[in-house]
């Protein structure tokens, strides 16, 4: 059946690509509602302080201002999985994104205007931005809200193991241990954050024209936040400007917008500029991490010991839980009989941080793979070697009881390592001005969802109209990722019609069946597995009509080129026309399915034990890079790529994903960084945090490895996080190679790369 | 943002909107590309923005050839300046250093005026300009001109000598600096490839003869110092020496001498002592492929 | 309170008049005043591209430019490339080749590439990859990581 595929595996472009290449695609900044008001947040001037007195007077004063709240003017619950995020912060701010006040007004430039008087009398206090400092017992309880029950600053703490750590350590030959410190990066969407608000007075209800990445979620989170009923909330989603997981979470300025709304009974927007972007917008969890491995005297893991200490920042959001997938590839990637994983999120008077594409993986497999090198070097072994001989395989349960019954991980690695032609450019010696070097890493994510919500599933609803136009109502969001164009390819495939005849809509919480959300790459997985469910109850009343057309049976059917026809036979009717007969003549029903898929994972006991996601997706890649001695910058050259995929679907949006994600790794690699000092950031802008530009950009070399997972729709698994993990250990490793310097801390900036050379001359 | 603003179209409509605005609140806006983050940062009350965009005067908007040297209109955008033949043959390092700024679009708009009166120690044309060692051409209000050498037209950080009542018509390039086997080269040191402002640059324009002596020595330093420096001391060094015959103990020689106007800071970008130090290797580094007009 | 100024001037092909604040930023003018929401606000600062317009067929940021600065100049958009139910062959060619993901940049992108494409034909340049990446310094985007889109410039010059 796979072989015959006729629009699945064939490069399909974008479903709406024409509408966003003419600029027609609506995003949440272009929405225009009538009596529309634009909102303005102030926020803290200091990351610590008392909030005195707070003086709106003159800012309610300003002609074409409706309406300013403070917290004293409503009732709110927190927000944040830990509930210890107040919506509008009183009598005190503890980091410099804190929401003090909020004004509705008739023009952006009157509400930004209006947010200059309101007057706040600030008491500074010292604050804490190093999570070691607040660690210590002198230091003062930073969150109020804070509900744990250990140490006083300490939000959320994992502890993990398996096996029997001091017996592996025992019969270890080598045990190296480092340290990692991991940066703050920021997802820097193209589309800010924008949300409108539109509250009827009439019959209470509440539509949020919002940019979450889990409509369903969030509409719990706000309801609970607002103190309204979820079902009172609708949430249409406009065309998304990028996610990577900024979405995932539900921030301060979401409920804000609603409370301007329901307190003037007019729509409010607010649309972030990019600095106020910057400074709200979650960051990647930044984190240090220590690291110990070890390896016997063949060459065979012996075990992992890990603590990690995250700056939590001053709320907690979806940063604090990376472990939950961090611990994954500690216990699981690569074979390794034992291993201890400890992570504390400590509270501190910095930014919090969220989720972002790869959700602490990109942070562990770094420390993991330069370990790996490390450990190989130490011993004299070949760096290549030593990942091939540990290599995951097929079959294999992991301590922590991840099952792969797919496992594409010894073939990613052995394709990057002879596509690049690694054992050659490894062992060059090097001289002159520019170095080159070539690194390896690999990786594994879940791939088919990740089972942490009470369910990981996905509802469909697929209706045929009387002309043969499929409409798929699916409750997966688009976040730019192409699902949408995975979606109607399955359909095509599945019902033989063409492309153009299918339509997509997910974007209305009113209309569309529920779905965790867009994130853990589970869309296509969960998605697909979910359409091709609805699709098979569509054809349980499509084909017996047919057949009977036909007169033949039901198994002898081929849905395709629009038509329904009899293998036997070779007779056939157009499939627009059997729709007609379902419902103009008896039986008179509707051509409309639905179907909810569950995918076959367990949740993770209180041990984190459990085969947490439907599959698992792994992959490998060779960095080749050049680095310049006189000015430290590293050039990326060449990029391989093998990405087990279980079953390419669409290679267009396949590759796209994997060249945006190395890039993406890249910048977080080499030059992005956001730098915060005491408390402020001090880049929050494009001109200073940099992202990669076109001129940046490596050769990507892509092999996308196949192992038909038996549980994907087509054999497929998840792939949106799985591009960027690799890349910055590569990198690493690479510069490593080149000019043999160890670089344990991103990014790797041309300074850092001089003070080393530095270091190595004076050594 | 809130401002007034007057476009003239002449130079006589012009000084007469300088005349009228000297008691009064007033800025030059060229290509906008810095003033309108300036203003947003921090807005200004009164303000009148005197608005050159549409100010058609050859004097201001032209590259032309003067004397055997070059006049460069203080409008002449960075598009222009890349685009022109003379400057990629004559005086190339202002045309690398015209590329790299910003982006097309920034460029489209970007004038050298608007560079060199930001005076911004990491301006690339004008650390260029200073390394070719331009003169600025000075308009008053009162119809008064004045030519003056780049290096005293910088004052400071973000500060020219320009009066209130004057503005930078044009800059000429001399022609002596036009002849000859030109060696002329804009490095620029980044974080990334493009969209950089600068940690730290170097202009050089070397003339030799045919044998490959230099004749002329011309370097310059941005981003190193509250202004860009003018490296005279390691042009005079070069001076008669074989470009293809330099020892590595010359060159390091010529960069110590360059890092010697170097009293950088250090920012969010780098350290001072990165700053001190590429600069060194760079200098350092010009000679090693030394066989081809750069 | 500002002065207000009138300017004469000719978007995606039709002539209009407007009267304006002085300090009216020209993607402010598209977006709010003539309602034209393809060209995005990215940064404000000049550095994404997002904003792109063609300003007399040049490509500018038009987050810092003043809009009364069109006055006399023909202005065009991404609205203004779709003709008679047909797209133009920078923005067919970046759907067909995948230089599209969540579509915020493209706007910015097309434009550029547009008075790109326009300037290497009137100059008789088949650019090459370097050049292309030069062209497109300017436009940054989160999704694609540039490589498709690079390819759809590629493609446009080899009809």
């Amino acid at each position: 059946m796979l072989e015959q595929l006729k629009v699945i595996g064939h490069p399909t472009p974008k479903l709406d690509g024409k509408i966003r290449a003419c600029g027609k695609a609506v995003y949440g900044h272009d929405i225009v509602l009538p009596n529309m008001l634009y909102g303005a947040i102030l926020r803290s001037k200091y990351p610590a302080a008392e909030i005195v007195s707070i003086d709106t007077s003159k800012a309610k004063q300003l002609p074409g201002v409706v309406c300013v709240i403070t917290a004293s003017d409503v009732d709110v619950n927190n927000i944040s999985y830990k509930r210890d995020h107040p919506i509008l912060k009183k009598g005190e701010v503890n980091c410099i994104r804190d929401e003090i006040a909020a004004v509705a007004a008739v023009s952006n430039e009157i509400a930004h205007k209006a947010l200059n008087l309101i007057k706040v009398d600030y008491k500074v206090k010292p604050g804490i931005f190093d999570p070691f400092e607040a660690l210590k017992d002198q230091a003062p309880q930073i969150n109020k809200f804070f509900a744990g029950k250990s140490k006083k600053n300490i939000t959320h703490e994992f502890h993990y193991e398996h096996g029997n750590l001091q017996e592996q350590k025992d019969r270890s030959a080598c045990i190296v241990s480092r340290r990692y410190i991991m940066p703050r990066v920021t997802h820097c969407c193209l589309g800010t954050c924008a949300i409108t608000a539109d509250y009827s007075r009439i019959d209470t209800r509440l539509t949020l024209y919002s940019v979450t990445q889990v409509p369903f979620l969030y509409q719990r989170d706000m309801a609970h936040a607002l103190k309204m009923e979820p079902s009172h909330i609708r949430i249409i989603q406009p065309v998304i400007g990028g996610g990577f997981g900024s979405k995932l979470d539900m921030y301060p300025y979401e409920p804000i917008c609603a409370l301007l709304s329901m307190k003037t009974g007019q729509p409010v927007q607010i649309v972030f500029d990019r600095e106020e972007e910057f400074l709200a917008s979650p960051t990647r969890q930044p984190m240090v991490m220590d690291v110990t491995t070890g390896a016997d005297k063949n060459g065979r893991f012996t075990f992992r010991e890990v603590k990690i200490i995250k700056d939590n920042g001053a709320y907690t959001s979806w940063g604090a839980t990376t472990p939950f997938v961090m611990m994954q590839t500690f216990s699981s990637l690569y074979q390794v009989p034992a291993c201890l994983f400890d992570s504390y999120a400590v509270y501190t008077n910095n930014v919090y941080a969220g989720s972002f594409r790869g959700y602490g993986n990109p942070q562990a497999t770094f420390a993991l793979e330069r370990n790996i090198d490390a450990l190989a070097d130490e011993m004299g072994m070949d760096r290549a070697e030593i990942r091939l001989l540990n290599a995951n395989y097929q079959g294999e349960t992991t301590g922590q009881g991840l099952v792969y019954r797919s496992c594409g991980h010894k073939q990613a690695l052995e394709t990057v390592i002879e596509k690049s032609g690694y054992s050659k450019k490894y062992s060059v010696i090097q001289q002159g001005r520019y170095r080159r070097g070539i690194g390896l890493s690999s990786m594994l994510h879940v791939g088919g969802g990740a089972k942490i919500y009470r369910s990981d599933g996905c509802g469909t609803t697929v209706k045929f109209d009387a002309y043969g136009y499929l409409t798929i109502i699916t409750g997966s969001t688009e976040i730019g990722q192409g699902s949408e164009t995975v979606l109607a390819m399955i359909a095509a495939e599945e019902l033989g019609i063409d492309i153009n005849k299918i339509r997509v809509i997910n974007s209305d919480t009113d209309v569309k069946p529920w779905d965790v959300g867009v994130h853990a790459s589970r869309t296509s997985f969960v998605a697909g597995n979910s359409l091709l469910g609805a699709i098979n109850e569509l054809k349980k009343k499509i084909s017996p009509q047919a057949a009977q057309m036909l007169n033949t049976d039901v198994e002898d059917l081929d849905y395709l080129n629009g038509q329904i026809s009899s293998r036997k036979s070779g007779a056939s009717v157009k499939i627009d026309k059997v729709i007609r007969e379902i419902h103009f003549n008896a039986p008179n029903e509707l051509c409309l399915a639905n179907y909810y898929y569950e995918p076959g994972s367990e949740f993770q006991d209180k041990n984190y034990m459990g085969n947490v996601s439907g599959a698992y997706a792994f992959a490998a890649q060779a960095v080749e890079v050049e680095v310049d001695t006189y000015t430290g910058n590293v050039k990326v050259l060449d990029v391989y790529v093998a990405q087990d995929v279980g079953k390419v679907l669409n290679p267009l949006g396949l590759s796209g994903q994997i060249e945006g994600g190395v890039v993406m790794g890249m910048g977080y690699a080499l030059t992005e960084e956001l730098i915060i000092e005491n408390g402020l950031i001090l880049n929050p802008n494009f001109h200073n945090y940099k992202l990669p530009t076109a001129g940046d950009i490596p050769n990507i070399h892509f092999f996308p490895i196949e192992t038909i997972d038996s549980a994907g729709p087509y054999g497929a698994k998840g792939v949106g996080e799985a591009p960027l993990i690799p890349t910055p250990a590569a990198i690493a490793n690479a510069v490593n190679n080149a000019i043999g310097v160890e670089m344990n801390s991103l990014p790797i900036t041309p300074e850092k790369v001089l003070k080393a050379l530095k270091n190595k001359i004076n050594d | 943002m809130n401002f007034n603003i007057i476009s003239p179209k002449t130079q006589e409509e012009l000084l007469r909107a300088l005349r009228y605005n000297q008691d009064k609140n007033f800025r030059f806006g060229a290509g906008y590309t810095d003033l309108i983050l300036e203003l947003k940062k921090q807005p200004a009350n009164d303000l009148t923005v005197i608005n050159l965009a549409q100010l058609q005067d050859n004097r201001f908007t032209s590259i032309t050839i003067i004397d055997g040297g070059l006049s460069i209109g203080a409008l002449t955008t960075a598009n222009s300046i890349v685009r022109s033949s003379l400057i990629r043959e004559k005086y190339p390092v202002l045309g690398q250093a015209a590329l790299q700024h910003g982006s097309r679009q920034v460029r489209q708009t970007a004038t050298v005026g608007g560079n060199l009166c930001t005076a911004s120690p990491a301006g690339d044309m004008a650390c260029a300009l200073v390394a070719l060692q331009a003169q600025c051409e000075i308009l008053s209000a009162e119809g008064n001109v004045r030519i003056i050498p780049i290096d005293i037209f910088f004052t400071g950080v973000r500060k020219t000598d320009l009066k209130k009542n004057e503005i930078l018509r044009s800059i000429i390039l001399p022609a002596d600096y036009a002849n000859g086997n030109i060696y002329s080269h804009f490095i620029k040191v980044g974080l990334r490839r493009s969209m950089e402002c600068s940690i730290v640059s170097l202009a050089y324009h070397i003339i030799a003869d045919s044998a490959n002596k230099v004749i002329k020595c011309a370097a310059a330093i941005g981003s190193a110092a509250p202004t860009i420096k003018f490296c005279k001391e390691a042009c005079e060094y070069l001076k008669g020496k074989t470009l293809n015959n330099i020892s590595p103990e010359e060159a390091k020689k010529f960069a110590a001498l360059i890092v010697e106007y170097a009293s950088p800071i250090s920012d969010i970008r780098a350290s001072a002592w990165y700053r001190k130090q590429v600069l060194f290797n760079i200098s350092q580094g010009i000679f090693d492929n030394f066989n081809s007009k750069v | 309170m500002t002065k207000q100024h009138t300017i004469s001037f000719t978007i995606n092909g039709h002539k209009l008049q407007k009267t304006i604040p002085a300090s009216m930023l020209l993607l402010d003018f598209i977006r709010d005043e003539l309602n034209l929401k393809g060209t995005k606000p990215g940064c404000g600062e000049g550095e994404c591209g997002a904003c792109t317009v063609l300003v007399d067929g040049q490509p500018v940021n038009s987050c810092l430019f003043l809009a009364v600065n069109i006055d006399g100049k023909d202005v065009t958009t991404v609205e203004g490339l779709f003709q008679q139910e047909m797209l133009d062959p920078v923005q067919n060619a970046l759907v067909e080749y995948g230089g599209i993901q969540c579509g915020f940049c493209t706007p910015g992108m097309v434009m550029t590439i547009k008075a790109f494409h326009n300037e290497c034909l009137s100059r008789n340049i088949i650019p090459d990859k370097e050049q292309i990446k030069k062209a497109l310094e300017g436009n940054l985007c989160r999704c694609t990581g540039y490589t498709k889109i690079v390819k759809a410039v590629e493609a446009l010059f080899i009809r």
